[in-house]
C-alpha cells in the first residue's frame, strides 16, 4: 500500500460513521418529514441515554473478554428497589442510592463468581440474572410501581434541563466521559484491555486481574441500574420487565461500535449506541410495531459481528487491496 | 470466548477420589429420588397418577427441546436461540392452523422454521466461526421478534389440535406416549453418543478443537449438525406445545431458558462428572420438573420458584468446576 493514498486509519473510521450516520438520517428524513425535527431529535437523544448507559456497563466486560447476560434481570430488580422505596417514603437519595447499590453489589456479586471462583462467566451471569428477576417480584408481587411518585422527584431528572439539554443526555454524556478517561486516559484503563487481551501476561506483568474483571462487571450491573433509572423517570412506573429491552441494543451497540472503531471502547460505544437509536425512533416514527425491533437490532448485530471479525475482515482485504483499509483492525485505540 | 465447560477423565485411582467420584455421579439420581419421595409423601397430591402423567409430558417436550443443546454445549458451544426457535415454531404452527391449513402442513412448517434458524446458526458459528454467544443471542432475537409479528403481539388460539393434540394426549395406562417416545429418542441418542465415534468427536472437539481439525475430523460439518439438530428438536418441540397448549404463544420460550441450561449442565455431573449428556439432561430435567411442581404445591410464587431455578443453576455450574478442579492433578 502506498502512503500517497492512505488516510490515517482513524479518520477513515471517523468517515465510515459520518457516512452511516449521514446515510441513515437521509433515509429516515426521506421517508418520514418529522425524522429531523427538534421534537424527534430530543427523543433520540433520551432513547440514546438509557440505552448508552447500559452499554458503556457492557463495554467494559467486553473489554476484558467476558460476557454479561444479568444485567437486563439486574435492571429489572435495580428499577423495582427504585420503585419500592419511593413507594415506601424514602427520599430520592436513599432511593436511587438503593438502587445503584443495588446494581453494583449484584455486578460485584457476578464479578467475584467469575473472577474469584472461576465460574463460566455466560451460565453464571445468567444464573444471577434469573435470581435478580426472582428477587425483583419481592416489592410488589409484580405489579408495577408508580405511587409517590409525582411527590418524590423522580420525574423531575427526565422533565429538568441542564443548559436546555435535557439532563438525561447530561447523565449520559457525564457517565461517558468519566468512563473516557478511566479507560483510554489512565494505567488504569490499560490494565483493563492488558486483562482482556492477554491474561497471562497481565499477570506477569503486575497487573491483577482478578480485580480488573470485579471492577468491570461491578461497572457493567451500575450502570445497568443507572440506564433503568432513567427509564423509570421517563415512563413514571417501575416494571418488573423494564430491563429485557436493555440486552439485544446493549450487545448490538458494543458490536456495532466495535466494528466501526476497530475495538470496544467508549467513544466506539457510543457510535454504535447513537447509530442503533437512529435507526430504532426512526422505524417507531415510520409506525413500524414494537416486535419488530428485535429483528432490527437482531439483523444489525449479526452485520456487525460479521464485520468485526478479523478472519472476515482479512478475507475483504485479500479481495481488494485499494478498499481503503475497512478491514482493518487493531489492537487497541 | 469463554468455553462453557471443560472437562477430564479422573486421572487419580485412589479410593477416596472414586467414592467421591461415585457420589458426584450418582449424586444427582439419588437427590432426584429423595426429592420425588419428600414431596410424595408430604404432598400426596403429587403422587396422584393425573399429576404424574402431567410431569412426564411435559418433562418429555423439554427433553425433546433440549438434546441438541446438550451436545452443543458439550462440543464446548453455546446456543441461547432454542427457546425462541420453540417460540417460533409454535406461532407458525398456530398461525397456518388458524389461516385454515391442516395440521400436517402447519407443522412442517414449523420444523421447517427451526431448520432454518438452525441453518442460519450454523452458518455463521461454524462456517465462518463468528462468536456463539452473541450470534445465537442475536438469531434468538430474530426468531423472538418473527414469532411476535406472527401473531401481532398477541397469542393465537386454536380450536382443533390435530393428530399432533393426539400425540400429546394419549397414554398408555399412566405413561404418555409422547414420553416413551423420548425414551426411545434417547436411548437411540445415547448409542450414539457413547457407542459411535460422533459422540467421542463431540467430545474431543470440546477439550482440544485444534487437535480435531488436526485428525482430519470435518469439525465445522459436525458443528453445523448440531446446530440443525438444536434447531429441528426445538421446533419439534414447540409444534407439541401448541397442541399441548392449543393455542399459540408467542413468549413461551422466557421460561424454557434457564430450564435448558440447569438441565444440561446439572445433568454433566451424572456419569460424565461435568460432561453434558443425555443421560444426565433427562435427571436434570426430571430433578427440575419435580422440584418446581413440588415447590408449587407448597404454595410458593412464580417468583421464589424463578430464584430456585437461578439458585440450582449456579449451583450445577459451581459443582462443575470443582469437580473438574478436584479431578484434575495439575490444579
Amino acid at each position: 500500500m502506498t502512503r500517497a493514498f492512505q488516510l490515517s486509519p482513524l479518520t477513515l473510521r471517523i468517515l465510515a460513521f459520518v457516512v452511516l450516520l449521514v446515510l441513515i438520517a437521509g433515509v429516515f428524513q426521506a421517508l418520514t418529514p418529522s425524522y429531523l425535527t427538534v421534537t424527534n431529535i430530543h427523543g433520540l437523544l433520551r432513547h440514546m441515554a438509557v440505552q448508552g448507559l447500559a452499554a458503556l456497563g457492557l463495554t467494559f466486560v467486553i473489554v476484558v473478554h467476558h460476557f454479561d447476560l444479568s444485567f437486563p434481570g439486574v435492571a429489572s430488580l435495580g428499577a423495582m428497589t427504585l420503585g419500592g422505596l419511593i413507594a415506601a417514603g424514602y427520599g430520592l437519595p436513599v432511593s436511587i442510592g438503593g438502587a445503584l447499590g443495588v446494581g453494583l453489589l449484584c455486578g460485584l456479586i457476578n464479578g467475584v463468581s467469575v473472577a474469584l471462583f472461576r465460574l463460566p462467566d455466560i451460565v453464571a451471569t445468567i444464573a444471577t440474572g434469573g435470581i435478580a428477576i426472582g428477587f425483583s417480584y419481592f416489592y410488589s408481587g409484580g405489579t408495577s410501581i408508580s405511587e409517590n411518585f409525582f411527590g418524590s422527584g423522580i420525574l423531575d431528572i427526565n422533565d429538568s434541563k441542564v443548559f436546555s439539554i435535557d439532563a438525561p443526555v447530561v447523565i449520559l454524556a457525564a457517565a461517558a466521559a468519566v468512563a473516557f478517561v478511566v479507560l483510554h486516559c489512565s494505567r488504569f484503563g490499560r490494565a483493563f484491555y492488558a486483562t482482556g487481551e492477554n491474561p497471562t501476561a497481565a499477570i506477569f506483568s503486575g497487573i491483577h486481574v482478578r480485580i480488573y474483571i470485579g471492577v468491570a462487571f461491578g461497572l457493567c450491573g451500575l450502570l445497568a441500574c443507572l440506564a433503568i433509572l432513567l427509564l423509570v423517570a421517563s415512563s413514571g412506573a417501575s416494571n418488573v420487565s423494564a430491563g429485557n429491552q436493555l440486552l439485544m441494543p446493549a450487545f448490538a451497540a458494543v458490536y456495532l461500535g466495535a466494528a466501526l472503531m476497530g475495538a470496544p471502547s467508549v467513544p466506539a460505544t457510543l457510535a454504535g449506541t447513537l447509530l442503533m437509536s437512529m435507526m430504532l425512533t426512526g422505524f417507531t416514527l415510520l409506525a413500524v410495531p414494537y416486535y419488530y425491533s428485535d429483528a432490527i437490532v437482531s439483523a444489525v448485530l449479526i452485520t456487525a459481528i460479521a464485520a468485526f471479525d478479523p478472519k472476515l475482515a482479512g478475507a475483504l482485504r485479500r479481495l481488494g487491496r485499494f478498499q481503503f483499509g475497512v478491514g482493518r483492525r487493531e489492537v487497541s485505540p | 470466548m469463554t468455553t462453557i465447560a471443560q472437562a477430564r477423565p479422573i486421572m487419580k485411582k485412589g479410593s477416596r477420589i472414586e467414592l467421591q467420584a461415585l457420589l458426584v455421579r450418582y449424586g444427582l439420581v439419588l437427590l432426584l429420588i429423595a426429592v420425588s419421595a419428600l414431596f410424595a409423601w408430604q404432598q400426596p397430591s403429587f403422587a396422584s397418577p393425573g399429576s404424574l402423567s402431567n410431569l412426564l409430558r411435559s418433562s418429555a417436550i423439554s427433553a425433546i427441546m433440549f438434546l441438541g443443546l446438550t451436545w452443543i454445549i458439550a462440543a464446548g458451544e453455546i446456543d441461547v436461540s432454542f427457546m425462541s426457535v420453540a417460540a417460533l415454531s409454535n406461532m407458525i404452527t398456530a398461525g397456518f392452523v388458524d389461516a385454515g391449513s391442516g395440521w400436517i402442513v402447519a407443522s412442517s412448517a414449523g420444523i421447517a422454521s427451526g431448520l432454518a434458524v438452525g441453518f442460519l446458526n450454523g452458518t455463521l458459528v461454524a462456517l465462518l466461526r463468528l462468536p456463539a454467544l452473541v450470534i445465537t443471542i442475536a438469531t434468538g432475537g430474530l426468531a423472538a421478534s418473527v414469532a411476535a409479528a406472527i401473531g401481532h403481539g398477541t397469542s393465537i388460539s386454536l380450536r382443533t389440535t390435530g393428530f399432533v393434540g393426539d400425540i400429546v394426549t394419549t397414554s398408555i395406562g399412566l405413561v404418555p406416549i409422547l414420553a416413551i417416545a423420548v425414551l426411545v429418542l434417547y436411548q437411540f441418542a445415547y448409542i450414539l453418543q457413547d457407542r459411535m465415534t460422533l459422540g467421542h468427536y463431540i467430545y474431543a472437539m470440546e477439550q482440544n478443537r485444534e487437535a480435531v481439525v488436526e485428525a482430519g475430523i470435518p469439525v465445522s460439518r459436525i458443528l453445523m449438525l448440531l446446530y440443525l439438530l438444536s434447531g429441528g428438536l426445538s421446533a419439534v418441540a414447540g409444534v407439541l406445545l401448541t397442541a399441548d397448549l392449543s393455542s399459540g404463544q408467542p413468549y413461551i420460550g422466557g421460561s424454557y431458558f434457564i430450564d435448558g441450561l440447569t438441565a444440561v449442565l446439572l445433568g454433566g455431573m451424572v456419569l460424565k462428572m461435568g460432561q453434558p449428556n443425555v443421560i444426565g439432561t433427562v435427571v436434570g430435567i426430571l430433578l427440575l420438573a419435580v422440584l418446581l411442581n413440588g415447590a408449587a404445591l407448597m404454595g410458593w410464587s412464580d417468583s421464589q420458584r424463578q430464584i430456585v431455578r437461578g439458585g440450582l443453576l449456579i449451583a450445577g455450574v459451581s459443582m462443575v468446576v470443582w469437580t473438574r478442579r478436584k479431578a484434575r492433578p495439575r490444579n
